[in-house]
């Protein structure tokens, strides 16, 4: 494998069964089991309910486009050889948001409410990011 | 719930060009503003009882000189001056340190505040302020692997409000022309050339939809403001110039974990500080609206209900924010135009407010102007803050 330079999460204690699904290239999210709601990102208790019995739970990995901007220059350093690159804010059928990439698409073909799936890209042994393609 | 109103008012001002001075060292920038704010209000200095300096980014040691009372030994002020602390909250610092000193003074806990912002994000080592703003406000785990950055922070709020509305790139665009044309009246400005919309829109593309001629620039700067009793104002040389209202809500840290990219605070936060100063959206004589990208001043324009929703960018287009028009708005010109000195780019529009409303903004003060609205967005457009200043009680 080629050397990744770009910079790695740092996994903390209560995010870490996050990047361990990643790497087996499942999405795991908490759930809160006193108010059932999703959560993310990974917390130590739940944002609604301050209650600290949460669970991890496997989801889809489908969602929808919220936004994104297609990155051409000015990019910080370790990312301006990938230029145009898409970085997109997805809503995931659970209700949660994360931020990610959008791989697999021309960039000038992305657009806000298009219908993405997760897609695992293993960037180095230890982290697996999950980015998201169009739903084919 | 208001009870500042009527008891407090802002008396003087100080502000320095902004620009890239190397030469020029971050403490000049205070002390001068400083200086310039104490004559400007005509109080004797030692009536300083509380200095208020909000954060510096370009150097942590200067920053904690100012957390540690350096400015109140430089102005003289040692075993007379009861406060030195810091008040900061990136580029709403502005609306924070007012929303402080109005509580301190109408508690009684303080008599006279000057609030002081300085900073040198212009002319330190390029790279390292890249890197500094590149950085900053961007969760380390959850955005940066990413690719993310806060140059294309804008660019996300964009992009789904031109979806859910329909506002064109021109739009968006125009907001630069506005703040641009303001700019060319402000001696105090950096970037005092007017832009077509044609420069603005062919100009290198950074992230979409923002070109570089809709980012903002970094700039060296600094102002300072002082603030009193209404009572102690009274005679005093300027016309004082009273807060009215506060509104704010804060939308996230995060910028993916925010639930409504189009809107953020600002229904919420006009609504609190209408209803605090008792005026309505018919009532604001000058919008003096954060920019940092052409997006933010057109959501506040429609949360102020100024523009109705998605009729932001048509409004700005047609001209009604230009010098001149129906609805002045941010007229110093921005960081779009005057530049952006961290902190100091929401400072330097809360001054140019309190500029206005006591009618010293020269070839561009709004004649009769009564009533200045100012808005506030820290780190990455994290939260929005409405200040309604008056130049009357209402």
């Amino acid at each position: 494998m080629k050397e990744y330079k770009k910079p790695l999460p740092q996994p903390t204690p209560w995010s870490k069964p996050f990047w361990a699904g990643c790497k087996k290239h499942e999405l795991l999210i908490q759930k809160c089991k006193d108010c059932q709601r999703h959560i993310f990102y990974p917390k130590l208790f739940c944002p609604l309910c301050l209650s600290p019995n949460l669970e991890w739970v496997k989801v889809s990995g489908r969602g929808k486009i919220y936004s994104y901007t297609v990155v051409y220059s000015y990019a910080p350093t370790e990312f301006s050889e990938d230029t145009p690159y898409v970085v997109a804010v997805i809503d995931l059928q659970e209700g949660v948001r994360m931020m990610s990439n959008i791989v697999g698409c021309p960039p000038e073909k992305v657009k806000c409410d298009m219908e993405v799936e997760v897609v695992f890209d293993d960037v180095t042994q230890e982290i697996t990011l999950p980015k998201f393609k169009p739903v084919s | 719930m208001s009870e500042f109103k009527g008891k407090v008012a802002v008396v003087g001002i100080g502000e320095v060009p902004s620009g890239k001075f190397p030469d020029r060292p971050c403490l000049q920038n205070a002390m001068e503003v400083c200086r310039e704010a104490i004559l400007d209000s005509g109080i004797k200095k030692d009536e300083i009882d509380t200095i208020i300096p909000t954060g510096t980014f370009f150097d942590r040691r200067y920053n904690t000189d100012m957390v540690f009372s350096k400015l109140v030994e430089e102005l003289g002020l040692l075993r007379k001056t009861k406060n030195n602390f810091q008040v900061f909250a990136g580029g709403s610092s502005s609306s924070v340190m007012l929303k402080t000193a109005c509580g301190l003074i109408t508690a009684g806990l303080a008599k006279v505040i000057l609030c002081v912002q300085s900073d040198k994000v212009g002319s330190s080592p390029t790279q390292q302020m890249i890197n500094l703003f590149a950085t900053f406000g961007i969760p380390e785990e959850w955005e940066t692997p990413f690719g993310f950055f806060m140059a294309g922070s804008g660019s996300l709020f964009a992009t789904r409000y031109m979806h859910e509305v329909g506002a064109t790139h021109e739009h968006l665009a125009s907001v630069v022309i506005s703040n641009r044309k303001w700019a060319v009246l402000n001696p105090n400005a950096m970037l005092r050339r007017e832009l077509s919309l044609e420069e603005v829109i062919n100009a290198k593309m950074v992230a979409t939809p923002f070109t570089t001629r809709e980012g903002n620039v970094l700039a060296d700067g600094g102002a300072a403001f002082v603030v009193t009793s209404a009572d102690r104002a009274k005679d005093l040389p300027n016309p004082p110039v009273y807060p009215l209202g506060f509104g704010s809500r804060v939308c996230h840290y995060s910028i993916s974990q925010n639930m409504d990219l189009t809107r953020l605070g600002f229904y919420e936060a006009s609504q609190e500080a209408y209803e605090m100063a008792g005026v309505g959206s018919k009532d604001i004589d000058i919008a003096e609206l954060y920019d940092g990208y052409p997006i933010f001043p057109l959501i506040t324009l429609e949360g102020l209900g100024i523009c109705k929703r998605g009729e932001a960018g048509s409004f700005v287009y047609e001209g009604n924010t230009w010098p001149g028009g129906k609805m002045p708005m941010t007229t110093n010109g921005g960081m779009l135009g005057q530049g952006h000195t961290a902190a100091g780019g929401g400072v330097a529009i809360l001054v140019e407010a309190i500029r206005q409303l006591m009618g010293k903004a020269g070839a561009r003060q709004v004649k009769g102007a009564k009533i200045a609205v100012e808005s506030s967005m820290g780190g990455t457009f994290m939260d929005s803050h409405i200040v309604i200043l008056g130049k009357e009680l209402t």
